[in-house]
């Protein structure tokens, strides 16, 4: 069809774009927020996957780390490690107590060679080697911290104090570790000591919970990715029951990368959210435009357009602004980890790799495309059949609601387009299913939540006037009513459940753990420490609970003779495979213990090795009764036969394995005790104190500080969240604003018959009150209610807890949002109230 | 005596309206010959625009038939009504309807180049130079005062030599004067393209410089008189 060739529609659109970008504002806006948002997050996500890859050495501490638990190297695999002139350094990793006299804390104990660290840098305050810092002077190791210690013990530069049965003297504080992070989680702060002085403390005891990392750095020549690769398959075929875990420096920090990967994921849903939202902007703003342009459509069908002509000539309009807004936005996407950098660069614990990453720009910008004609189709079609009798009068029949067929179908693509990229394109598919399937849910349903309201206003019948007239505008032609509460409802949504999920959270941890968990974990108890220490915790006062099991750390390394590494579990099954974990042995089934498949073994068994597993790990990773696990303790595989499958109750914060075996092979293991410790919080602190001074090696962990180290880890996290979050509350404001801008002119003609007929200006923003109020309460309250079986959702399934009902949380939610409607909307049309009549009614 | 290009049987045209249906068009008869004038007069509300419409293709009566320039309306659909306007219809609107972002050589070009005339620019030049508007091809419309908007109007109506020229109230928005003249640009241009002219207006002086006068009332022609043009030709003819 040549007439309608986009050639023809490009010069046309090129013509009519003359007439300024009056009303396209919101539009671009709309579009550039929301496509900043996933560009942002994206870019944020690829700089910090990519800073965790480039500085791979550095935070390995290596080429590879071959990590042993509970275990030095034997001196065959060593003399591996040092093959093909690697150098190695090996590091000792465990959590101690540091202690002055006055007080004490948990520490991560690091003790180092002289190798270390291999790659990258330690920086430390004062500056000096580290071998100033760690070596004996004047008969005195040093020692060096991180500055949350200093501060917590009261040191400064100089002072001693005790780690272990060893006393340091603090040399300096640690400005840079250079593989910190890839430790991951700590539960203190840092102290590193020399290897020396490591055996002096007396903390590296057979059973001692120790992991033992040898960092490699492989000569220039051999560090090719496919070079490590074949090395670390060696070590491994020559070892295969070394029971270690090899990294190497691709994936250096797994735990970290996986935790921004999803972190990411879910921030780039948020920022899909607002874009959704600032699709109906879009929508709006594309239908007031074509309604100021119907008598422009109408001259061209008259003159002989045909409506497919029409269709593209303002397609390309909108599509070529739509391109403003989502470079704007890509623009800003793209300088966001710039700007992170700069300025709260302190707040990020994870090296980002600044630059231009093209791959999450065009993804942005290809949702922001699809996002842009999904939301303009449906009132572009809708223009194509605009009567060319526009022209001659007011049409006496009403326009048709829907548009063709061909444009439903194109509006149902674009959308499901989108929902699929954004399922296709995330690392959990089910996860984003949930998401979109949710979304879209919550959009059907405000959608005809606004309809039935506009239904609803149209058959209340009020005796005041204000009142009526309120709810006159809430459903009049062309009324906000659709857009107010698709957009803001769609934000509010979203806000309320991750305030709710959040809420519960804090909830879980006030509350029910620190109510249920006990005080104190005390690992690294020594056999012959355990009764005099259990005697010192029950003559304490305000004891109220003891419990005290052996533990071992061990690795699941096979099931049923099927590596570890070739097995496929379910998602909520798969980190049981990832690390290593605790285990015990016991003869009785423990008090707690709720069976749910065969039977426990007798007090006196002796026999093949059994074990009592995790139900829920056993149907995620297909065990049975019968079935086999394979765990590598101290360097050697174990394999024991499940006898039994248990339920735990991981927030009851006790004693929770997920394998106990039968007593047997594991008993004569050099092993440690665990102990947990339930008190009044009155005599905690002197209890630590007194345990500390008569077992050095044994570490304390108070589970409250613990759980303050988690609180706020998951604020940062809530943070984050809310801060994207926020922009999806923008863009409703910004469609809220543009929805009121499209109705200015109503509202003015109104507000100027009003003042004929007598009204003051304060009965019309009575009547304007009046209606963002209802407007804004119906929209709060539906949020509210869709926020909460989210949230409910998000809480009992996903997270398995249980869910509270926060009614400050939700009322707060629904008075700000009700004011906040109110005060937006009141914005938007107070100018009608200034408006002098006079002027108005003769026409200017 | 001419062909008719315009044939009209019965044609009605009811449409929806939220206090019920309003009966616009009650039975209209009327044929017009190929390059002839014909006035449509007659009170507001009457049905003059709408029958305009009608014969334009932009309203599809409810029942009647509609043959204009050999084409059954009625048989085609809405694309088919955009290239019967491209070929055989130039309308000429009263309140102009120029399109204000374009120029006026845009202005005028639009048809032609609906149509995918190579020539639409040249053509569109040539048509407004015919109108006196050579000076002015670069202007908007917003720089143009009413006279010369309904020229540039004029001119494209007539850009693609149509067979029919519809003219809705052209000088209802002009003063007697500019009016006066738009009038006789467009009775020239009638004759030197030797279109048929059907005029709407109120002004039955001008109606009857027109050959039919025809006289419409509650959607129905009341009567049909011969015009001045008509009688002058009579009376040639004798």
């Amino acid at each position: 069809m040549s007439e309608a060739s986009f050639s023809l529609a490009f010069r046309l659109a090129r013509r009519e774009l003359r007439g300024g970008l009056a009303g396209f504002r919101i539009f671009i806006a709309c579009l550039a927020l929301g496509v900043a948002a996933i560009a942002g997050v994206g870019s944020v996500s690829s700089a910090l996957t990519r800073g965790l890859s480039e500085r791979g050495q550095d935070i390995l501490g290596g080429d590879l780390d071959v990590r042993l638990l509970q275990r030095e190297a034997r001196p065959a695999e060593y003399a591996a490690f040092g093959r093909d002139k690697n150098e190695i350094s090996r590091t000792i990793e465990m959590r101690a107590m540091a202690r002055t006299d006055a007080t004490q804390s948990l520490v991560e104990l690091k003790s180092v060679d002289k190798a270390y660290p291999l790659y990258g840098a330690m920086k430390l305050a004062p500056d000096m080697t580290m071998n100033e810092a760690l070596a004996a002077k004047d008969g005195v190791y040093g020692a060096i911290a991180e500055p949350s210690l200093v501060a917590r013990l009261g040191l400064k530069i100089g002072d001693t104090f005790k780690v272990g049965s060893e006393v340091f003297q603090l040399r300096a504080e640690i400005v840079q570790e250079p593989d910190r992070i890839g430790d991951g989680f700590a539960l203190g702060p840092r102290v590193m000591i020399n290897d020396v002085s490591l055996a002096a403390t007396q903390l590296l005891l057979p059973g001692s919970l120790a992991s033992f990392h040898y960092r490699i750095k492989r000569p220039e020549n051999l560090r090719e990715a496919a070079a490590i690769k074949s090395y670390t398959e060696s070590l491994q075929k020559e070892f295969p029951d070394a029971g270690w875990r090899i990294q190497d420096r691709s994936d250096s920090a797994p735990g970290l990368r996986r935790f921004v990967e999803r972190v990411a994921l879910f921030l780039s849903f948020v920022g899909l959210t607002a874009l959704v939202v600032g699709g109906v902007g879009v929508a709006n703003a594309v239908k007031s435009y074509l309604d100021g342009k119907r008598d422009v459509i109408a001259i061209f069908k008259s003159l002989g357009a045909p409506g497919a002509l029409i269709f593209r000539v303002y397609l390309v309009q909108v599509m070529a602004l739509a391109i403003v807004g989502i470079v704007l936005g890509l623009a800003i996407g793209a300088a966001v980890p710039f700007l992170l950098e700069t300025f709260a660069g302190h707040l990020i614990p994870v090296p980002a790799a600044l630059g231009l990453y093209w791959g999450p720009l065009v993804l942005a910008g290809a949702y922001g495309v699809l996002a842009a004609l999904a939301f303009a189709i449906w009132p572009l079609g809708r223009a194509r059949d605009v009567p060319p009798t526009a022209l001659f009068r007011d049409t006496i029949a009403p326009t048709r609601s829907y548009p063709r067929a061909i444009y439903i179908a194109a509006t149902v693509l674009s959308l499901a387009v989108l929902g699929l990229l954004a399922i296709f394109t995330a690392e959990r598919p089910i996860f984003a299913l949930w998401f979109v399937a949710g979304a879209g849910l919550v959009f059907l349903i405000l959608r005809v939540a606004a309809s039935l309201i506009m239904d609803g206003a149209k058959r209340i019948k009020m005796r005041s006037a204000s009142m009526r007239l309120a709810l006159a505008n809430l459903y009049r032609p062309g009324a906000a009513t659709p857009a107010v509460m698709l957009s803001l409802g769609l934000g509010l949504t979203l806000l309320t459940t991750v305030s709710l999920i959040d809420g519960n959270l804090r909830a879980e941890i006030s509350k029910d753990l620190l109510g249920r968990a006990p005080s104190f974990f005390f690992v690294d108890i020594q056999p012959d420490q355990m009764d005099r220490f259990e005697a010192q915790v029950r003559a304490a006062p305000d004891v109220t609970k003891f419990e005290r099991v052996p533990m071992l750390r061990g690795r699941i390394v096979a099931l049923n003779g099927v590596p570890a590494d070739q097995i496929k579990p379910a998602a909520n099954a798969a980190w049981s495979l990832q690390g290593d974990r605790g285990i015990t042995y016991a003869h009785a089934m423990p008090d707690s213990a709720k069976l749910v498949q065969g039977a426990w073994w007798p007090d006196d068994y002796k026999g093949e090795e059994l074990v009592s597993f995790d139900e829920e790990l056993a149907k995620g990773l297909g065990l049975k009764l019968g079935d086999t696990i394979t765990v590598n303790v101290l360097g050697r595989d174990i394999t024991a036969k499940i006898a039994n499958t248990r339920v735990i109750d991981w927030q009851s914060m006790g004693i929770n394995f997920i394998m106990i075996f039968s007593p047997g092979v594991l008993e004569g293991a050099p092993h440690s005790a665990l102990a947990t410790v339930t008190m009044e919080a009155r005599g905690e602190a002197n209890l630590e104190r007194g345990l500390a001074a008569a077992f050095p090696n044994v570490t304390s962990v108070r589970v409250k500080l613990a759980l303050e180290q988690i609180s706020l880890v998951l604020s940062q996290f809530s943070l984050a969240v809310r801060s994207t979050g926020s922009v999806t509350l923008l863009s409703g404001v910004l469609v809220l604003a543009g929805a009121m801008a499209a109705g200015f002119r109503a509202r003015l003609r109104d507000s100027v018959v009003l003042k004929v007929l007598g009204a003051t200006r304060l009965t019309i923003l009575g009547i304007y009150v009046r209606e963002y109020l209802v407007l804004g309460l119906a929209t709060a309250l539906i949020a509210a209610a869709a926020g909460s079986v989210a949230s409910y959702a998000v809480v009992v399934t996903m997270m398995q807890m249980q869910w509270h009902f926060l009614p400050v949380t939700l009322l707060s939610t629904v008075v700000l949002a009700t004011l906040a409607t109110i005060v937006m909307g009141l914005a938007g049309t107070y100018g009608a109230l200034s408006a002098p009549a006079a002027r108005r009614l003769r026409g200017g | 005596m001419a062909e008719n290009i315009i044939e009209l049987k019965n044609v009605m045209l009811t449409l929806p309206s939220q206090a019920g249906p309003v009966n616009i068009l009650r039975g209209i008869d009327l044929a017009v010959g190929r390059g002839r004038t014909a006035g449509l007069v007659g009170p507001s509300g009457s049905g003059k625009s709408t029958l305009l419409m009608v014969l334009a293709g932009l309203e599809r009566p409810s029942a009647g038939t509609v043959n204009v320039a050999g084409e059954d309306l009625t048989q085609l659909n809405e694309d088919g009504l955009a290239k019967f306007r491209r070929a055989h219809v130039g309308i000429v609107f009263q309140s102009f309807h120029l399109i204000p972002t374009m120029t006026a050589l845009e202005n005028v070009a639009i048809p032609l180049e609906f149509a995918g005339r190579a020539d639409a620019f040249d053509r569109a030049e040539e048509e407004l130079k015919l109108v006196g508007l050579g000076h002015r091809l670069t202007h908007y419309p917003g720089q143009l005062s009413g006279g010369e908007q309904q020229r540039v109007a004029l001119a494209r109506a007539v850009v693609g030599d149509p067979e029919i020229l519809l003219a809705d109230e052209p000088t209802g928005n002009l003063d007697q004067t500019t009016g006066g003249d738009i009038i006789e640009l467009m009775f020239d241009l009638h004759t030197r393209k030797n279109a048929t002219l059907l005029l709407i207006t109120h002004d039955v002086t001008l109606a009857e410089r027109c050959e039919q006068v025809v006289h419409l009332r509650d959607g129905l022609i009341e009567r049909i008189d011969s015009g001045q043009a008509a009688q002058a030709l009579a009376k040639v003819s004798i």
